[in-house]
């Protein structure tokens, strides 16, 4: 019964939302909205289609839940302040804001089933060595990312406070911390495949 | 952890359906637990030991090494 209200409530409230946003001509963000619940969502749907019941949360799903949420809401404040600051320098010149937002917007759907997916089948195939690598590229990756946006603001702040061209924070922001990004999010794919790839092993010899 | 609940599952002529919905989880799960993919957690444990009419340590074995 709370759960059956929970959905209702949450369903009214999403659709006043997309009403709203729909009235003032937000459609990517909509379609955005749509697609992201039905990537989150497809394994509650497709059981309520199916058994026509919820499936049950148990404790394996939970942890999985968990782990997703997290990643996903590390990755959402990462690639908002990229993008912050990509908007700061006007990259996405006459590009729609709410074309830019659904990107970002699928991109969390997208990384929050990964994550799942991640929890669910990579990581039982990962060893404690793996895990701990893996661990260590997603936060090189996350601090590197940081320090893209940081080193170009102190960049733009160094040459206006002091007058001259600074070479370090340029160096450190378009090659050193780039370059640390791609070699850790390579890393941490590398990690990831091969636990996927155990993964598809079990699934053939079961 | 090794376990030896697949045995006891097939003695007992349960199916993996069945057993999932006895101590309330996916099926999913109890394929992850089946192959050692998944340490339950104490509470599942037992449950799964009182479906499955053996002692705990009779179906989850801890490995030494």
């Amino acid at each position: 019964m709370k759960t059956r209200c929970t959905l209702i409530a949450y369903v009214v409230i999403s659709m006043l939302g997309l009403m709203i946003l729909l009235s003032r001509e937000n459609v990517y963000v909509v379609l955005a909205l749509v697609l992201g619940f039905l990537l989150l969502g497809h394994r509650e749907l497709w059981s309520l289609i199916r058994y026509r019941r919820l499936p049950i949360i148990d404790e394996r799903v939970r942890d999985n839940l968990t782990g997703a949420m997290r990643i996903t809401g590390g990755f959402f404040f990462i690639a908002s302040i990229v993008l912050i600051v990509l908007l700061r320098f006007n990259v996405f010149k006459d590009t729609p804001t709410g074309l830019i937002i659904s990107g970002l917007l699928v991109f969390v759907g997208i990384v929050y089933l990964i994550g799942y997916h991640y929890y669910d089948r990579v990581r039982p195939n990962l060893g404690e060595w793996a895990m701990r690598w893996l661990k260590t590229c997603l936060i090189t990756a996350g601090l590197s990312l940081s320090t893209i946006s940081l080193a170009i603001a102190l960049h733009n702040l160094v040459s206006a406070w002091f007058g001259f061209e600074d070479a370090f924070f340029f160096i450190l922001g378009l090659l050193v911390a780039p370059g640390i990004l791609a070699a850790s999010l390579l890393g941490s794919l590398a990690i990831f495949i091969k636990g996927l790839c155990a993964s598809f092993k079990d699934v053939e010899q079961a | 952890m090794k376990n030896r609940m697949k045995e006891y599952r097939a003695r007992l002529g349960l199916t993996q359906e069945k057993l999932a919905e006895t101590v309330g989880v996916r099926r999913e799960t109890i394929i992850y637990l089946e192959k050692g993919k998944y340490n339950p957690s104490l509470k599942l444990a037992h449950s799964i030991a009182r479906a499955l009419e053996a002692g705990i340590e009779d179906i989850f074995i801890l490995n030494d090494d």
